[in-house]
């Protein structure tokens, strides 16, 4: 199945559009979760310490002696951070006027170093009392960071030359406790994914699986197995598809029968006709030898009507005979008959039947040996040699040669040439050249009689102009060795 | 002058060839059907037959069939080479040879001066093959001293084969010596003959000592060792 994963593929689609729409609900879920989380903590947390330290300032702080010891405000720092909110306490006084002094609660963990300079100005900024706000001094808080540690660092100042005093309390907990927040959406949301991939794999293979089956039938459909049909199961848009899949296929079905019942009963015509017609054929074609011989002592009115039923009889019989070969390829009851011959002899012999040996250049050495149907190749050869003369005019000539195992037979005629609209026509059946032309020079079937038998032995004819212009050139290639062998004995 | 008898149902087709065979200087008696053909036969003692394959009641194979049980006389099938498998069981049921309609008188004509010419001696010797003896002036076969019975097809074919012990001959030169036939000669007549003239000659025909195929050739016959 993933095999065929290719990035346009349906399936693939889908799993990226699920993940996608998986992903940005979870990644928006959990920001979200974890925004107001993080508010709510830190506020909580932030509140409770500020509020215990103020409420600590005016308690303790603000109950300091207007100059105090450097004792005194280390105890009250240290009292200010015995709280439970678990902060350490640095409170600033002044001993004399220009003396200050520092009380740590825990001097190893809070200096005044650690405390911001920004803050530090906020605090001991002096705001002028206005109605609604009371205080020359206020609380200010922010929040930091020394080393990786997240710190509240808050400050204020005693009202009336009171000591100022910093809380600085760690936000490790909190932060450890976001962090594994943060750890679980994050999983939650990586779940979410997993979970609409499988989602997105499960919806795809309902939704593929018919569409693989309906491709799959098309396929074979295509391969002419036209009783393929579809399992058409519930009620969505596949099961339509299946379904016009299905009749779409059995009209198919219905009119490719009905064609070939139509085409197979046309050519039975044939067959029977030509069949019909052998037998006054043969009794005339026997007599009109009889005829032909009695010409000279006949009538001189009669002796040309006698000439013409001769010559005619003739062409009939050609005609009956060629349609006989045609209806025998088309019904495939053609058959080799198979026998080792030499080409030369064969091509040699064909021509000098037909009286063509001072028509035909033949460019072939003896020897070249070939199994072959020795009737077909002759019929191949008349056709194509009789074509060249009547069209190309002499000479013609004929090569033959040998080809990776291919007998290869050229004929080649100097005349005019194939027009170009014609030569893919040329094999066709009753295929005239021009349509002027008499239909009487000849049955128009001997070019596509010559390439059915090329065919039969499993080779091919093709035709073509010749490059430099001068005439057609027909070239007929046969496997040298047809392996067919059917009338072999052994 | 031959003496043949022509079976044929058509009356048109059997009274040209009729008129056209007796212009060539035959001698014609004729057939409608099979049955009257075989009792023509056997009262007239033809020198050859020529049968249509196509015939009312008893085909033109079976007749074919039931001249062979007594006769080795020359038989000439009439057929159409639209049904190829005409031709292999004609000459599976022992015709000599075949000519496809329609045809014209000269070329029946020359195919049955051909088939009868094989009867006719031609030299006076003979020749020794195992047990087959051939003898040349009395135009006999034996093996094992028995007679044996050739059609004038067979004997010819087996006569040639021996004219070149040991030598291979090619289907088309041996539709050129033994059925005179044209280039375009039938490689099946060879085949078939050889196959009924060894059911005659070899001791085990499916296993040929005497008359061995050559792939890609033909055939020849051996010299046993």
């Amino acid at each position: 199945m993933f095999a065929g994963l290719r990035f346009t593929s349906l399936r693939l689609r889908l799993v990226v559009v699920f993940a996608l729409v998986a992903l940005t609900a979870a990644v928006s879920a959990s920001g979200i979760a974890y925004w107001l989380n993080r508010e709510a903590v830190l506020t909580r947390t932030q509140d409770g310490a500020l509020n215990d330290f103020r409420q600590e300032m005016q308690n303790r702080a603000a109950t300091l002696p207007l100059r105090p010891t450097e004792e005194d405000l280390r105890r009250t720092a240290e009292q200010m951070a015995s709280g439970s909110a678990g902060y350490s306490v640095l409170l600033l006084g002044e001993r004399d006027k220009g003396k200050p002094i520092i009380g740590a609660s825990n001097p190893d963990t809070f200096t005044l170093a650690d405390v911001p300079e920004s803050l530090r100005v906020a605090v001991d900024t002096e705001r002028p009392v206005r109605e609604g706000d009371t205080s020359p001094y206020h609380l200010f808080w922010q929040r930091t960071q020394r080393g990786k540690t997240p710190y509240l660092v808050g400050g204020t100042r005693i009202a009336g030359g009171g000591p100022t005093g910093y809380m600085f309390k760690s936000l490790e907990a909190e932060r450890a406790d976001l962090n594994s927040l943060a750890w679980s959406l994050g999983i939650a949301t990586a779940l979410a994914l997993v979970g609409s991939a499988l989602l997105a794999q499960a919806a795809a293979t309902t939704v593929l699986r018919p569409v693989h089956r309906l491709g799959e039938a098309a396929r074979r459909l295509g391969e002419g197995k036209l009783d393929t049909r579809l399992r058409v199961s519930g009620t969505d848009e596949l099961a339509d598809l299946s379904r016009t899949f299905n009749s779409a296929a059995e009209s198919l079905q219905k009119k490719v029968a009905d064609m070939s019942a139509r085409e197979e009963s046309s050519r039975r015509f044939v067959a029977d006709m030509s069949h019909e017609l052998r037998t006054p054929l043969t009794a005339l074609t026997a007599v009109t030898e009889v005829l032909e011989d009695e010409q000279d002592s006949l009538d001189p009115m009669i002796a040309p009507a006698v000439a013409l039923v001769v010559s005619e009889t003739r062409r009939l019989n050609d005609l009956v005979e060629n349609l006989m070969e045609v209806t025998r390829f088309d019904a495939g009851t053609a058959r080799l008959v198979l026998d080792d011959v030499d080409v030369a002899d064969q091509v040699t012999a064909c021509i000098d039947a037909r009286a063509w040996l001072d028509a035909v250049e033949l460019d072939a050495e003896r020897g070249i040996m070939a199994r072959l149907d020795p009737r077909r190749l002759d019929v191949i050869l008349a056709n194509l040699i009789g074509n060249a003369l009547k069209h190309g005019g002499s000479p013609v000539r004929v090569a033959i040669r040998t080809e990776d195992g291919e007998l290869v037979i050229e004929v080649r005629d100097h005349g005019p040439g194939i027009p170009e609209e014609v030569l893919p026509h040329v094999f066709d059946r009753f295929y005239k050249a021009s349509a002027s032309r008499p239909r009487s020079e000849g049955s128009g079937l001997g070019l596509s009689i010559a390439m059915e038998n090329a065919l039969i032995h499993g080779g091919s004819i093709t035709a073509a102009n010749s490059p430099d212009g001068d005439g057609a050139v027909f070239v007929l290639r046969l496997p040298q060795d047809d392996e067919q062998g059917e009338v072999e004995e052994s | 002058m031959p003496f043949l008898l022509l079976i044929e149902d058509d009356d048109a087709i059997r009274t040209a060839l009729e008129l056209s065979l007796s212009r060539q200087g035959h001698r014609v008696a004729t057939a409608a059907t099979g049955e009257d053909g075989l009792k023509l036969l056997k009262e007239q003692r033809p020198d050859l037959v020529v049968l249509d394959v196509m015939l009312p009641g008893i085909d033109g194979f079976e007749v074919c069939r039931r001249i062979r049980r007594t006769d080795q006389l020359p038989i000439i099938l009439l057929t159409a080479r639209s049904d190829d498998i005409d031709v292999v069981v004609g000459l599976e049921s022992g015709a000599d040879d075949y000519v496809v309609k329609p045809v014209q008188g000269r070329v029946l004509d020359a195919r049955i001066r051909a088939v009868l010419r094989r009867g006719e001696r031609e030299s006076t010797d003979s020749a020794t093959f195992g047990s087959l003896v051939i003898d040349r002036s009395a135009m006999t076969v034996t093996k094992n001293g028995e007679d044996l019975q050739l059609t004038p097809t067979e004997l010819r074919l087996l006569l040639e084969l021996s004219r070149r012990p040991g030598q291979a001959l090619s289907r088309q030169q041996l539709l050129r010596l033994v059925w005179e036939h044209d280039y375009l000669g039938d490689s099946r007549l060879v085949d078939a003959c050889v196959q009924r003239l060894r059911a005659k000659v070899e001791d085990v025909p499916s296993s040929p000592t005497l008359i061995r195929t050559v792939r890609g050739v033909g055939y020849r016959l051996d010299v046993p060792a």
